[in-house]
């Protein structure tokens, strides 16, 4: 329902590297994602903005802090356990696609079906066709992914995302790898997805147009969330 | 099927050259493994029948006197050495242990048999041989004699008590055919002349240049021999079980008894030594495999690293990515045992045809080969281990890389 906290952490804190070159990539996230609504955070590199989606998105852990998706915490769970919210729960889209491309475009949609054993062969092949046909793509379903262009790529990554109708997307600068018009054109998709669909989104992006387009836009720097601004204000970045 | 097999079919499927590679690996070790230990068993199995087929899979032979070992008293301070045993030449009461040896379910024929060192001659050519007195009914239900037969007739040997069946090199030695003559020496020191009524071919050359089949009452004229058998053989129908009946029949009869493992003894070892020394060459081709196959697959792991990331960030466990790679290395396996063991089975038929010139310890025109179906199992159980062992490493490589690290380096 739209408003509920889809995705919340609390004074996270993490350490990256070893001894001499240990960095304190994160001093104390706090951060609030509603469902239905489409967070950027934007920073210098090197700031803490891809660790955060990481740990949001349960590939890393923090060294302090916890984090929430739903109403469950998340703290503590078991590797195996942690994949399968993994599965379930989130979406992830990357600045380069990581298309499989060995498969179609189709079957790069149904890979996170197949883990996640729910639906049958026909069932997750008219899944990913439909879910292709939203961006777009209906027409190159069965088309390798390595002969797509690099905005049909991406599309394809989108649709992958949102393969187990996940309550979060996480997206690492979705656009950072494609010109204006396609950048505009994924984000716009992602977006209409993502009201429509009643998800989640929390992006890092570096596109001051599509950070601006956000309900919601958090500056960090040096670790930490140094502003929060809803729709409308100026950044500062 | 399952989502990490699907994954990795596609994977193993789309490196086609590589495998390819891994696979020719694994179908020729397996099959070069299979065709090398159906040769090197074929060779000792035929021996092994050739050798029960003449001398019998269990022989009963002197009498043994029993020592009451439970009656004697140990004596201090002296070591107790086993004492020898006392042994009576012949068997005096061959009917009776004929009769209670065939109440045993193992004992299909028995036979008796006199046998002694004489010398032929025919011609300038002498020679030792070995006589052996048989009954004739009961010798052909007891040994392949009657098949061994190459040239003559087995009737003319029983029609007539002057007549003998020499072995086929014995025959070439003395240069003696069919009908031509032959001279043995007895111990008294006169020659007795015999007809050559047949002459047999064993396949064992130890056998088929010394042995001369005469009948029971001359042999024992000859030998001077006051009783008719020096031995028993005996066919069984379990050869293998015949250790057990032999240590069994020497405490029932008290009789030497001797199973034909314990006579080949050194020349079994020979054959074992022999197929022991071409399976560790031939699995060194099958770890060989291995090898490529790890390489293969490690490769394929480092190539494909920013997949794993990406499966992991979708929810695949670390599980589901080793059981990727495992998998590759499952289907290499079983495709490759699969084509291996019809190479084997086609590389076996291709050999046994292949003629060869055998005149030594054993007599054969042509390669000898075993279809057993346990060389194909230990070939393909070889190669299996083998690629779960070259495949582990790189599945468990994979399941460990951390998918942070990765996305990380791509996407900063």
């Amino acid at each position: 329902m739209k408003g509920d906290i889809s995705l919340c952490c609390r004074d996270l804190e993490r350490y990256l590297g070893e001894a001499e070159e240990r960095v304190h990539a994160l001093r104390g996230v706090s951060l609030d994602v509603e469902t239905g609504s489409l967070h950027a955070v934007v920073g210098p590199s090197g700031c803490g903005k891809s660790t955060l989606l990481y740990i949001l998105g349960l590939l890393d852990v923090p060294d302090a802090g916890s984090v929430e998706i739903g109403s469950t915490l998340v703290a503590g769970l078991r590797d195996e356990e942690l994949a399968r919210r993994r599965n379930q729960l989130i979406g992830f889209i990357f600045q380069f696609h990581f298309l499989m491309e060995e498969f179609t475009a189709q079957e790069n949609v149904m890979i996170p079906m197949r883990r996640l054993g729910q639906l049958s062969e026909e069932e997750m092949g008219e899944r990913a066709a439909n879910l292709l046909e939203a961006v777009d793509l209906g027409d190159k379903l069965r088309r390798q992914s390595r002969h797509l262009s690099g905005g049909e790529q991406q599309r394809v990554a989108i649709a992958r995302a949102l393969a187990n109708d996940p309550q979060v997307i996480l997206a690492d600068e979705p656009t950072g790898n494609l010109d204006t018009n396609n950048s505009q054109r994924a984000f716009e998709l992602l977006a209409n997805i993502v009201r429509e669909r009643e998800k989640a989104l929390l992006l890092v992006t570096h596109n001051r147009f599509i950070a601006d387009s956000c309900d919601w836009v958090h500056e960090m720097q040096d670790g930490r969330i140094i502003a929060s601004h809803p729709h409308g204000e100026r950044i500062s970045v | 099927m399952t989502a990490p097999f699907y994954i990795a079919l596609r994977f193993a499927t789309h490196r086609k050259r590589a495998l390819l590679l891994s696979l020719v690996g694994v179908v020729f070790g397996v099959g070069i493994f299979i065709c090398t230990q159906a040769q090197t068993q074929g060779f000792a199995q035929f021996f092994i029948n050739s050798t029960i087929g003449s001398n019998g899979a269990l022989i009963v032979r002197s009498r043994f006197q029993p020592r009451y070992e439970g009656l004697v008293i140990p004596t201090k301070n002296v070591s107790a050495l086993p004492a020898r045993r006392n042994y009576f030449e012949g068997i005096h009461n061959v009917s009776e242990i004929m009769r209670v040896s065939r109440q045993f379910s193992n004992v299909v024929a028995c036979s008796p048999v006199l046998r002694g060192n004489v010398s032929a001659r025919s011609g300038f050519e002498t020679t030792n041989v070995e006589l052996f007195g048989i009954d004739p009914p009961s010798h052909l239900r007891t040994t392949d004699l009657a098949k061994q037969i190459i040239d003559g007739k087995f009737d003319d040997f029983v029609n007539n008590t002057s007549a003998v069946i020499i072995g086929y090199r014995l025959a070439e030695q003395l240069e003696v055919g069919c009908g031509d003559s032959i001279q043995l020496l007895s111990p008294g020191g006169e020659y007795w002349r015999f007809v050559v009524a047949a002459i047999a071919r064993s396949g064992v050359g130890t056998i088929d240049s010394t042995r001369v089949y005469a009948q029971t009452r001359v042999a024992q004229r000859l030998l001077k021999k006051p009783y008719e058998a020096s031995m028993i053989i005996y066919k069984l129908r379990d050869p293998y079980r015949a250790p057990a009946l032999a240590t069994h029949f020497e405490t029932l009869f008290q009789h030497l008894s001797q199973s034909w493992q314990e006579r080949e003894e050194s020349t079994l070892q020979l054959f074992i030594m022999l197929r022991l020394s071409v399976a560790v060459t031939v699995s060194l081709m099958i770890l060989l495999a291995g090898f490529g196959i790890f390489n293969v697959l490690t490769m394929s792991v480092l190539s494909k690293v920013r997949e794993i990331a990406i499966l992991r960030s979708m929810g695949y466990r670390r599980i589901d990515i080793s059981a990727i790679f495992l998998w590759q290395g499952a289907l290499i396996a079983t495709v490759g045992s699969l084509i291996g063991c019809i190479l084997g089975g086609l590389l076996t038929w291709i050999v046994s045809k292949v003629p060869i010139h055998i005149r030594g310890l054993l007599y054969t025109n042509h390669f000898l080969v075993v279809w057993d179906w346990r060389h194909y199992l230990g070939a393909t159980v070889l190669a299996v281990v083998a690629v779960f062992i070259a495949s582990y490493v790189p599945a468990r490589r994979a399941a460990q890389l951390q998918p942070v690290d990765t996305l990380r380096g791509s996407s900063l």
